[in-house]
């Protein structure tokens, strides 16, 4: 599967380079990006002279959603332009070799271009595959945020797999005991059953066209949108780990969103997709800049301001891992959870204490929350499972 | 029905129908023809995302196709469907004898003929290449956002009584979303995507300019500069491009030959603005004058909310 044929395999390893970079900050960039990177740099008019176009071109590729996109013009500068951006990329040991898109799209006019696109797309599929330079960019981007202290001594390393395994059953369960909804044009008729006159036509169609059996149209339920807002602030330390392994648990079995925060907030569902050790670590970058202390209303606040603006509704379904400390003032607690309840989701608040949180802001909330239950280990859980639907 | 050589040119087309886009925008949508590939636009509402598929049809020459997404919407409504009353009354006819038997089998009673052709079905077999909107695909189910699947990555349909219908020309699509359910990774991944903002102030003037060329060149500068201020602050429904323009039109036609200075004159227009209850309450006329002048909110604003953290 070498590309011998392939005279400059530089400017392909550069691009599989930049795809792995993208790759490693939560990108989907697959083969078939890389192919389309490729030619968008073969056809774009004035891709020499101006990379910023292309840089404009790879965006409409790389991106599949509006995080992506915000985030791109800073990757993109950190790994074309590296020397232009300031902080958190360091460069250790082995320098890098100068990337310049220009030259970039040069060579790939030079190696490829010549020969039509069309075979050159399938000469850089092969070598995007198995270029050797790409585990070598890998290794060459570690910049990024500092790994700090926090959480990750606390860990996990008493559970046994069996355990793990019991946690994803449990979360299935509840995942799917969660109540299916009625969508909304259903509840607006009386009778609920309508004729599906396509379906009975079809049908009748055996019988010359009289409607023996007639077809009615079903009601369709859905599951709830799960969001998962754990609370990794200092007073949750000891919990935050189990809290994240459930979350994860939720993300596999429910599709679930997952947002952690103390100060701030930041969601982590890209994260939590694949199963690794790692998770902790992951969350800890991301938790790292933040300050001390726990600002829920905040928190809250830009969750349901920003991150899910458009998706709260009414089947939403919002679980809070937290033990109610809230920084902010006691009463903007309850206003920012009505404003969550406002949107049609329901509020379950999870907390680690026996007793339910009796702070201050909790008190004054208390009103907005459907339901509070005990979570402090996997037992509750296996208990909540119950109670939850 | 030309496909533009370069963005620069189909930039340059776009701005003769009216539609200003900026330099990136043209780009994608040149590069999404290029490939042949699907665009997804998202963006918040009001920020042009159907106008610039319309925009992109008059652009080219081409026909627009137009789906408009909903709840429940099903494949009979998108692509296609049995014209059942034909079918039923060729059967009938054949029965009486009359219209020849042509009715009488299978092969006949499910052709083209009596194919009802719904938007997706319509773009796939047009004669001349067209442009595909699918507008709020996230309204959807998702469902047919796999149905979908097949229609953008290869541009075909398949009708089980008939086989698989294959475009003879590929439409240039354009998917719109805003964002009320996540889109499967699936169809991400076959389109292009771009995620549309509110334009800047200078982009903003230059389209109110376009749409409504009789207004005056201050009332538009300074009621687009008002929109803008406005857009910063904290509102429960942020208002978009088409807000501002009914906004300037609405100045325009009250025969404002400036933006007005003391709120007052303003409250009745800013029904096209602020449009949720909250909104309204919250621009009371001091705020107002606040806003028009150009000041930061006092007291309890959104800067005073993230300032210093508590320990």
């Amino acid at each position: 599967m070498s590309a011998p044929s392939l005279p400059t395999a530089q400017p392909l390893a550069a691009l599989a380079g930049f795809a792995a970079h993208l790759r490693e900050h939560g990108f989907v960039v697959g083969v078939a990006e890389q192919q389309a990177m490729v030619q968008a740099a073969l056809r774009l008019p004035g891709a020499l002279q101006q990379p910023a176009r292309l840089g404009e071109a790879w965006r409409a590729i790389a991106c599949h959603g509006a995080r992506d996109w915000r985030r791109w013009p800073d990757l993109f500068q950190r790994y074309w332009q590296p020397h232009r951006s300031t902080g958190s990329t360091r460069v250790s040991g082995r320098t890098r070799p100068p990337r310049d898109i220009r030259q970039l799209v040069q060579q790939l006019h030079e190696s490829l271009g010549e020969g039509g696109t069309k075979p050159g797309a399938t000469a850089a599929d092969t070598a995007l595959s198995d270029s050797p330079a790409e585990g070598e960019a890998l290794s060459r981007h570690q910049g990024g945020a500092s790994r700090t202290e926090a959480l990750h001594d606390r860990s996990l390393h008493e559970w046994l797999p069996q355990d793990l395994a019991l946690l994803q059953t449990l979360a299935e369960r509840i995942a799917a005991r969660l109540r299916r909804r009625l969508t909304r044009r259903w509840h607006a008729h009386p009778q609920g059953r309508r004729l599906d006159l396509r379906h009975t036509l079809r049908r009748s169609l055996a019988t010359g066209g009289v409607p023996v059996a007639p077809a009615w149209r079903q009601p369709r339920r859905e599951r709830p949108r799960l969001f998962i807002l754990v609370d990794v602030s200092r007073s949750m330390e000891t919990h935050a780990q189990l809290f994240l392994r459930i979350a994860r648990a939720f993300v596999v079995a429910a599709q679930a969103r997952v947002f952690v925060f103390h100060t701030r907030l930041a969601e982590v569902t890209p994260l939590l997709q694949r199963d690794s050790g790692a998770v902790q670590e992951k969350v800890n970058a991301v938790t790292a800049g933040f300050a001390g202390g726990t600002r829920i209303a905040t928190s809250l606040d830009d969750f349901h301001r920003v991150h899910a603006r458009a998706q709260l509704g009414r089947r939403a379904e919002v679980w809070v891992l937290s033990d109610g400390f809230d920084a902010d003032e006691p009463h903007r607690l309850g206003e920012e959870l009505a404003a969550v309840r406002g949107r049609g989701a329901r509020i379950t608040w999870f907390h680690p204490s026996p007793a339910v949180p009796a702070s201050a802001a909790m008190t004054a909330a208390r009103p907005q929350v459907q339901r509070f239950v005990r979570l402090a280990s996997l037992r509750d859980l296996s208990l909540a499972a119950d109670l939850i639907d | 029905m030309t496909t533009e050589a370069s963005p620069q040119a189909l930039r340059e087309s776009l701005h003769r129908v009216g539609y200003i886009a900026d330099e990136a925008l043209a780009t994608t949508l040149w590069l999404a023809g290029s490939l042949q590939r699907p665009l997804l636009v998202e963006g918040d509402a009001g920020v042009g995302k159907t106008a610039l598929a319309q925009a992109l049809a008059r652009a080219e020459g081409r026909r627009l196709v137009r789906l408009q997404c909903f709840e429940g919407l099903d494949l009979s409504q998108a692509a296609y469907e049995w014209n059942y009353g034909r079918q039923l009354l060729a059967i009938r006819r054949a029965e009486t004898g009359q219209g020849g038997g042509a009715a009488s089998d299978d092969t006949a009673l499910f052709s083209r003929e009596f194919l009802l052709q719904r938007p997706l079905l319509q773009a796939i077999l047009s004669d001349e290449p067209c442009v595909l909107l699918i507008d709020e695909i996230d309204r959807a189910d998702e469902a047919f956002e796999a149905f979908l699947l097949e229609v953008l990555a290869d541009w075909q349909i398949t009708v089980p009584e008939l086989g698989t219908l294959r475009a003879r020309h590929v439409p240039r699509a354009v998917l719109t979303s805003n964002g009320t359910r996540e889109l499967s990774d699936a169809l991400r991944r076959r389109c292009l995507y771009h995620w549309l903002d509110y334009p800047t102030l200078a982009r903003e003037i230059a389209i109110v300019r376009a749409t409504l060329p009789d207004a005056e060149g201050a009332l538009v500068k300074q009621a687009v500069a008002f929109v803008q201020r406005l857009r910063r602050e904290d509102l429960g429904k942020t208002p978009g491009v088409a807000e501002s323009l009914d906004f300037v039109r609405a100045l325009h036609q009250l025969g404002h030959q400036r933006l007005p200075d003391e709120p007052a004159a303003l409250a009745h227009v800013l029904a096209c603005l602020l449009k949720t209850r909250e909104d309204r309450f919250q621009f009371g006329p001091e705020r107002l004058l606040q806003v028009l002048e150009g000041r930061k909110a006092g007291g309890d604003g959104v800067a005073v909310k993230h300032a210093t953290p508590l320990p």
